[in-house]
C-alpha cells in the first residue's frame, strides 16, 4: 500500500535520511525502532508531506505522493498522529475530533465516524464538551488517536503514542492499535517502548543515523543479538 | 448634566463599534496569518474612498457599497497574501523572522496604497451627507448614520463569530490559529486558509471604511490612526477573540468620548496611556488567558 523507495531528506541543511526504503501493507503493524535523533520523525514527516525528499519516491496506492502537501495526503487516506498529541488546546474534545474529519472526502460523514470513535474511546464521549487543554495525558492521547481515525485512514502513522503514559494506559493504547489492524488499517508505529512494540508488530525496521540498518519480522528481530543489546538492554 | 453623560456614553458606544470591527480584522491578520499589518488602516481608507466615489459620482447608496467594497477589498487582500506573504513565509527561516519581514513589507504597502490614493483622489479632506437626520436617545441627539454604523458593526461581528464557530472553514481557521502545523496534518490547506484570513481581515477593514465614511470626514492619510486604535483594541481584548475585540472597542470608544468631551486634542494620548498601563498590568488582554 505504501512504498518508500530510496529517499534522501534534508532537515534544514543537514541530511537526515539516507536512501531509506520501506513498505507497509494493509492490515499489518510495522514498527520503526531507533534512538533519538536517528531520523524517525523526519521519516514520518516525509511520508505525511510536512517535508519533501530531495531524491527517491514515496508511493501510496500506486500514486506518487512525495511532492504533495500534507492536506492533500490526508485526502488520499494517510493519517499522521503526531508525537506529543498536538491537540488544538482551545477547542473542545468534540471539535478536536471533528477537525480530524476536515478532509472533504470524510467531512459529510463526520457524525457517523464520531459515533464509531466514541465506541472505541467511550471516555471521550463523556468529555466531549471539555477543552482539550484540561484533559489528562492519557485522555489527550486518546483524542489524538480518535482525531487521526476521523479521517477514515487506510494507513495510520502513530508517533510515540505511549510516551508519558502509565503502564496500564499503554496496554490499552496498544490493544486499540491491534484492533485497528484487525479492521484492515495499516499501522506504522514509532515507539521508544521497543519490547512491547515488537511484540504486537508484524514487521519492523531499525533506523540508525538516517539509514535502515535492519528489517524483518518482529518476532525474529526480538531474538537478534543487536536489538537485544541496543534497545532492550538484555 | 445627565443628558451630557448620556451624550458622552452613547457617542463612545457608537464609535466603539467601528473600533471593534477594524480590530477584529487586524486580529485575524495578526493572530492567524501572523502578519502585523501596519497598512490595515489603508484598507479602511480604500473602503471609505471607494464608497465616497460610488456615492458622489454614481449615486450608489453607501449601504449598497458595503456589498461592493467588501468583496473588492477582500480580493485585494487575498491576492496580496498569495503574491507576497506566502512567498515571504516560505523564504523566512522561522515564524519570528516571518513576522518581522512581513511587517516591513506592510510598511511598504502602507506608502504604496496611500500614494496611489492621493494620485486618484487627491490629498484633500472629503465627505458626504447620508442619513444625517437626528435621532433622539432619551434626550441625547445623534445622526442616524452613526446608529446605522453601530448596528452594522455588531451584525458583521456576530456573523463572523458564527462563521468561525460553526462552519468547516471557520473551524479550519481556528485550528490554524492554534497550531498551523497540526492543522495541516488533519487536512487544512494552510497557505489557502492564511490567505483567506488576510483577505477577511481586509474585508473587515473595507466594511469599516464604508461605515466610517457615512459619519466622518475622510482623507488618504486617515489610515494610521485607525491601525493604532485597532492595535490598542486587540491588546485590550486579547488577540484572536471577537467578543474581546468588541469589549475592547467599546472601552476605547468610551474613553475616547470622555476625553474628547474634556479636551478634544487628548484622545489619542489617552489611548496610549491605557495601552501602556494595560501592557504593564495584563499583557494578555482582558479576556486573554
Amino acid at each position: 500500500m505504501l512504498e518508500v523507495s530510496n529517499i534522501d531528506t534534508f532537515y534544514g541543511k543537514i541530511q537526515a535520511l539516507w536512501g531509506v526504503s520501506l513498505k507497509i501493507d494493509e492490515a499489518e503493524i510495522v514498527a520503526l525502532v531507533g534512538a533519538n535523533g536517528a531520523g524517525k520523525t523526519t521519516l514520518l514527516n516525509t511520508i505525511s508531506g510536512l517535508l519533501h525528499p530531495v531524491s527517491g519516491t514515496v508511493e501510496f496506492l500506486d500514486k506518487r505522493i512525495d511532492g504533495l502537501k500534507s492536506h492533500a495526503i490526508v485526502e488520499l487516506g494517510i493519517s499522521h498522529i503526531p508525537q506529543g498529541r498536538k491537540l488544538f488546546p482551545d477547542m473542545s474534545v468534540r471539535e478536536n475530533l471533528e477537525m480530524g474529519a476536515y478532509a472533504k472526502r470524510v467531512w459529510k460523514h463526520r457524525q457517523e465516524t464520531l459515533d464509531k470513535v466514541y465506541e472505541i474511546f467511550p471516555i471521550l464521549k463523556e468529555r466531549q464538551g471539555q477543552l482539550a487543554r484540561t484533559l489528562s495525558g492519557g485522555e489527550q492521547q486518546m483524542v489524538a488517536m480518535g482525531r487521526g481515525l476521523m479521517s477514515r485512514p487506510r494507513l495510520c502513522i502513530i508517533d510515540e503514542p505511549s510516551s508519558g503514559l502509565a503502564p496500564l494506559l499503554v496496554d490499552e493504547i496498544f490493544r486499540i492499535i491491534q484492533g485497528l489492524r484487525d479492521q484492515g488499517i495499516g499501522i506504522f508505529l514509532i515507539e521508544q517502548n521497543v519490547q512491547q512494540t515488537l511484540e504486537i508488530a508484524d514487521r519492523a525496521y531499525v533506523l540508525e543515523n538516517g539509514r535502515v540498518t535492519l528489517a524483518g519480522e518482529s518476532k525474529k528481530l526480538l531474538q537478534e543479538e543487536l536489538i537485544r543489546k541496543a534497545y532492550l538492554g538484555l | 448634566m445627565i443628558v451630557t453623560i448620556l451624550d458622552v456614553v452613547i457617542a463612545g458606544l457608537l464609535m466603539g463599534g467601528i473600533y471593534a470591527l477594524v480590530a477584529v480584522g487586524l486580529s485575524l491578520q495578526y493572530g492567524v496569518a501572523r502578519v502585523l499589518n501596519v497598512a490595515h488602516g489603508e484598507f479602511i481608507m480604500l473602503g471609505a474612498f471607494i464608497t465616497w466615489s460610488l456615492y458622489t459620482m454614481a449615486g450608489i447608496n453607501p449601504l449598497v457599497s458595503l456589498i461592493i467594497c467588501g468583496p473588492t477589498v477582500f480580493i485585494i487582500g487575498f491576492v496580496l497574501y498569495r503574491a507576497v506573504f506566502t512567498r515571504l513565509r516560505t523564504s523566512s527561516a522561522s515564524p519570528a523572522a516571518f513576522e518581522g519581514n512581513s511587517m516591513l513589507a506592510c510598511f511598504g504597502l502602507l506608502f504604496i496604497i496611500q500614494n496611489v490614493a492621493i494620485l486618484i483622489w487627491g490629498a484633500d479632506i472629503k465627505g458626504y451627507t447620508f442619513l444625517a437626520f437626528p435621532v433622539n436617545f432619551w434626550g441625547a441627539v445623534f445622526a442616524a448614520n452613526r446608529l446605522v454604523t453601530l448596528v452594522f458593526a455588531l451584525v458583521i461581528g456576530a456573523v463572523f463569530y458564527l462563521f468561525l464557530a460553526r462552519t468547516r472553514l471557520g473551524k479550519g481557521i481556528r485550528a490554524a490559529a492554534q497550531d498551523p502545523g497540526t492543522a495541516g496534518l488533519v487536512g487544512v490547506n494552510i497557505n489557502q486558509v492564511l490567505a483567506l484570513c488576510f483577505g477577511f481581515g481586509a474585508l473587515m477593514a473595507g466594511l469599516g471604511g464604508t461605515l466610517i465614511s457615512m459619519s466622518y470626514k475622510i482623507q488618504p492619510t486617515m489610515g494610521l490612526e485607525y491601525t493604532i486604535i485597532a492595535l490598542i483594541v486587540i491588546v485590550l481584548g486579547g488577540l484572536g477573540s471577537i467578543p474581546g475585540s468588541f469589549i475592547g472597542g467599546f472601552i476605547l470608544g468610551l474613553v475616547g468620548s470622555i476625553v474628547t468631551y474634556i479636551e478634544p486634542g487628548l484622545a489619542l494620548v489617552a489611548y496610549y496611556v491605557i495601552f501602556i498601563l494595560l501592557l504593564l498590568a495584563r499583557p494578555t488582554g482582558i479576556l486573554g488567558k
